[in-house]
């Protein structure tokens, strides 16, 4: 490349207190490429492209674009520079149309008033322009994950963006909408625009990047042409060490026939408004058997998990646990009697995050009496089994009388997981367990889930990420509004297929007369 | 072991530091009405701790703030808001008069504790309907104590001038709207003779009283409970984070009710101390604001039962050296309850900004000893769009 590139950066360093989250960064983006920056959570990959989107000021080192020093001092700066972000977490108004949330804060106003027909129409044209699937007059709320994404696209576009940050952009996305994304993204390069794209998924990464860039502890490891890079030398310069992609997952041995533990027999659960969230939904997870539940977020599947762990009232249908009716009682029964939970919020439903290592890893259990001496807690002997038991699951921490919060994503995870398996139980209810978690953190969920299943536990594994669901799954079913519409040996299905069941346009089940209700 | 004094070091840096700065800051208003700040405080000090009636007044003023500010603290802490603690503890005193004056013939070993059982069923009684409703119907307890303090003042006085007021009070002057007094085997007794005893020559006006001792014994029942018991530790569950309690088979409501049911009976003790050994009757001038006060106790201390303590003694500090400033040095009673906001305002604010800075040094500490992973911080201060 002997082309000047058209973004330099040179020795940018960030710091935060009692952390450098940027150390001595030198990257140059060369002008129309897709350059893709990848890292493990905490790499420093956020606050580098929140650097360049110009949210945050660097406190060492220069950006230099097209030849010229700049200094950013917001946002509006960076806009102003040509530089747009498009956020994991959309920045949208549901009630508001797509016209209106992208023309937002630079509505063009003719005496005072402001002309939505004008927006309308030069948002259809930036649109066709880059052949956008995109209707300007539509109500935001009324769109797909993947159509929101554009619309974001769009406001950078409309902006007059030549360079496109988008953070972790699949990561909310189905494998379809994933192939609509890159096809926009092909476009606009095409277009001439320059595109940064941040991801730990490497696949993706791989299939659309011109070049990439990884990033480890706040240092950039080095960049490479996306042609000449492997899955494999990308992971290790990642993790610093050498990665496994290949789970082992040997058939379990039975003595007999595999016993169902956990069934779930026509269950109805409400969500929001009322309204049925899960529809007649029946399975069973045997023994020794990861039952994986795929499908687009949404679809029911927190509904499914918090009625069968008493956490949401059941309308109908029932939940068996070995032969033992346990249906809309009490979450801490269920618990007790062998359901052990790994929640899909692990911030928000797992742990208490301002309250200390220890005592959240008591949590669910802390009314043991081995925690006890007469009606006090027994410190001394809780702590020294909080210390065995983080030693077993390798939570690192450098005091278990601090904050909880204070963990790592994979840390706090490692937590959840000692404290629910370390209680015996002969099922578990995995929700999400590696959302957000970097590639050695996930990497020590799926083996201590694996391990689990060869212990003979019956494991149900919901999750919005594919890949982990036919990695670990003995058997998968997807759900779609609240129903079951297939189920499937991994393996046996392409991708495609899956993705088409996903998104409701292929069913194995009749729809239910009279259609759902979206 | 150093970690512990370090962190207790960090949790009295916020008060301490905020006391310095409201210091400086009341110092501008004493400069604004044309007074010497150093002038004031110096006075303030030295008539406070110069003389023995006035550390026996900040104790004995110290006395209904500890109750309050556990009965908030018991709320904040099960994620409840009980500004009802005000009318709580007008309900309790009038419980408690009631049976001081008419359950008879009992000796004072008997009809005392009798006595403040009554006045803590008289906090739990009004602080049954404001959770009984958040429990069943989700009406925010903010809203719903403040209904009842209200209702609570116009009930007393109710009670104390159309239903149980004093006939037999003389026939010199105007009578008073009072109840009639409490019998003797029900008055609290003062901690005089025990003072004496030990040689603190304490003069005989001040009402320093065992309800002090009860105090501090609660709030060391109150840190008990709450960090060394299930219960405890159920109830911060509930209050720091009530979806991961239910997730983990906590059942919050019953938690939320239990909690506030408690804080009503420690609400039920906080008029105690002024009705059952300084007036000894229950009157239309009984002091109020007690539970207001409390919330600001509590504030200050963070919800720690023992920083309860030492606010409160603050707060009777500032209240004692009120008069102290008026008499002495001019400055209006006004100025002090200026000094009390301004206390609570830097307290809330300093103490903010430092938890932010202890929680990102701690966070650091974690990753530095996450060896294998690198210092980076995932949640900066700031990054959080």
């Amino acid at each position: 490349m002997a082309e000047t590139p058209l973004l330099t950066l040179t020795g940018i360093t960030k710091r935060f207190p009692g952390v450098v989250a940027n150390r001595d960064i030198n990257l140059a983006i060369q002008r129309g490429e897709i350059h893709a920056i990848v890292g493990e959570n905490g790499a420093g990959k956020s606050t580098l492209m929140r650097i360049i989107a110009g949210l945050y000021q660097p406190d060492e080192g220069q950006i230099i674009l097209d030849g010229r020093r700049i200094q950013m001092r917001g946002p509006r700066d960076a806009a102003r520079l040509g530089i747009g972000m498009v956020h994991q977490h959309f920045m949208l108004i549901p009630r508001f149309t797509v016209a209106e949330n992208i023309v937002l804060g630079e509505e063009h106003a003719r005496g005072g008033i402001f002309s939505p027909r004008e927006a309308e129409a030069r948002i259809r044209e930036l649109a066709a322009q880059y052949q956008f699937e995109l209707d300007p007059t539509e109500l935001v709320e009324n769109l797909s994950v993947g159509a929101q994404q554009r619309v974001e696209l769009l406001k950078v576009l409309y902006r007059g963006a030549s360079i496109i940050i988008l953070d972790e952009p699949t990561a909310v996305l189905v494998p379809h909408e994933v192939e609509e994304l890159f096809a926009n993204l092909q476009s606009l390069r095409q277009a001439g625009k320059t595109i940064i794209f941040i991801s730990h998924k490497l696949d993706e990464v791989l299939e659309i990047a011109d070049r990439i860039t990884v990033l480890r502890a706040g240092r950039v490891i080095g960049t490479v042409p996306a042609s000449q890079a492997t899955k494999e030398q990308l992971a290790e310069m990642m993790v610093g060490r050498p990665v496994l992609f290949h789970l082992e997952k040997p058939p379990v041995k039975l003595g007999g026939p595999p016993i169902g533990v956990l069934e779930v027999r026509d269950l109805t659960v409400l969500g929001a408004h009322r309204r049925e969230a899960v529809s007649g939904v029946s399975f069973v997870v045997r023994q020794c058997e990861i039952l994986g539940v795929a499908g687009v977020e949404g679809n029911g599947q927190t509904e499914l998990v918090e009625g069968i762990m008493g956490l949401r009232p059941v309308a109908r249908g029932k939940v068996i646990l070995l032969g033992r009716d346990i249906t809309g009682r009490p979450p801490s029964t269920i618990r007790n009697s062998g359901v052990a939970f790994i929640p899909e919020d692990r911030q928000r439903q797992g742990l208490v995050l301002p309250m200390s290592v220890w005592e959240n890893a008591m949590l669910g259990y802390h009314r043991a009496t081995e925690y006890r001496r007469g009606v006090f807690y027994d410190l001394g002997r809780i702590k020294d089994r909080v210390r065995s038991l983080i030693r077993t699951y390798d939570v690192r921490t450098p005091d278990i009388n601090g904050r909880v919060e204070t963990l790592s994503g994979g840390n706090q995870q490692k937590l959840i997981l000692a404290k629910e398996m370390s209680s015996s139980p002969t099922a578990i209810v995995a929700s999400q367990p590696t959302r957000g978690l970097d590639v050695g953190a996930t990497e020590f969920v799926w083996q201590r889930l694996l391990a689990a299943r060869a212990e003979g536990l019956a494991i149900l594994l919901v999750s919005a990420d594919l890949e982990e669901v036919l990695a670990l799954s003995d058997r998968v079913i997807v759900m779609y509004r609240g129903q079951i519409v297939t189920e499937f040996v991994p393996g046996t299905l392409p991708a495609t297929t899956i993705g088409e069941y996903m998104l409701g346009i292929r069913r194995d089940t009749p729809a239910p007369v009279g259609g759902e209700k979206a | 072991m150093k970690r512990r004094w370090v962190s207790l070091g960090l949790s009295l840096l916020g008060p301490v530091s905020a006391l310095l700065i409201s210091a400086i800051l009341g110092a501008f208003v004493m400069l604004a009405i044309g007074k010497n700040p150093l002038q004031v405080y110096a006075v303030m000090i030295s008539y406070n701790l110069g003389q023995l009636d006035s550390i026996g007044s900040i104790f004995y003023r110290a006395t209904p703030l500890i109750f309050s500010g556990l009965a908030v603290a018991i709320g904040f802490k099960a994620g409840l808001f009980n500004i009802g603690v005000e009318g709580q503890y007008y309900l309790g005193a009038f419980f408690a008069s009631w049976a001081g004056v008419y359950i008879k013939g009992l000796p004072a070993y008997i009809h005392l504790p009798l006595v403040i059982l009554f006045g803590i069923a008289g906090g739990v009684i009004w602080a049954w309907l404001p959770i009984y409703l958040k429990v069943k119907r989700g009406a925010h307890e903010v809203i719903t104590t403040i209904m009842m303090n209200s209702i609570a003042s116009a009930v007393m006085l109710y009670f104390i001038h159309d239903v149980f007021m004093d006939q037999n009070q003389g026939t010199l002057g105007a009578p008073r709207v009072r109840m009639p007094p409490i019998q003797p085997t029900a008055r609290m007794p003062t901690m005089l003779g025990f003072l004496h005893a030990i040689g603190i020559d304490m003069p005989n006006y001040v009402a320093i009283n065992w309800f002090l001792v009860l105090a501090i014994l609660a709030a060391v029942a109150v840190y008990y409970l709450l960090w060394r018991t299930p219960f405890g530790y159920e109830l911060r569950a509930v209050g720091q984070n009530p979806q991961a309690a239910e997730a983990a088979g906590i059942n919050t409501k019953n938690i939320q009710y239990q909690a506030f049911l408690l804080s009503g009976a420690i609400a039920g003790l906080v008029g105690l101390s002024d009705v059952l050994t300084y007036f000894g009757y229950l009157d239309i001038d009984f002091p109020k604001g007690y539970g207001f006060s409390g919330i600001a106790v509590a504030l200050l201390a963070n919800n720690n039962p023992f920083g309860i303590i030492l606010s409160s003694l603050l707060f009777g500090f500032l209240e004692r050296g009120g008069l102290g400033i008026q008499a002495l040095a001019g400055v209006p009673r006004e100025v002090t309850t200026i000094l009390e906001g301004v206390v609570i305002l830097t307290v809330v604010t300093v103490t903010a900004i430092i938890g932010r800075r202890v929680r990102a040094y701690e966070r650091h500490m974690a990753a530095l000893a996450t060896a294998a992973e690198p210092p980076i911080d995932t949640q900066a201060p700031g990054r959080g769009q």
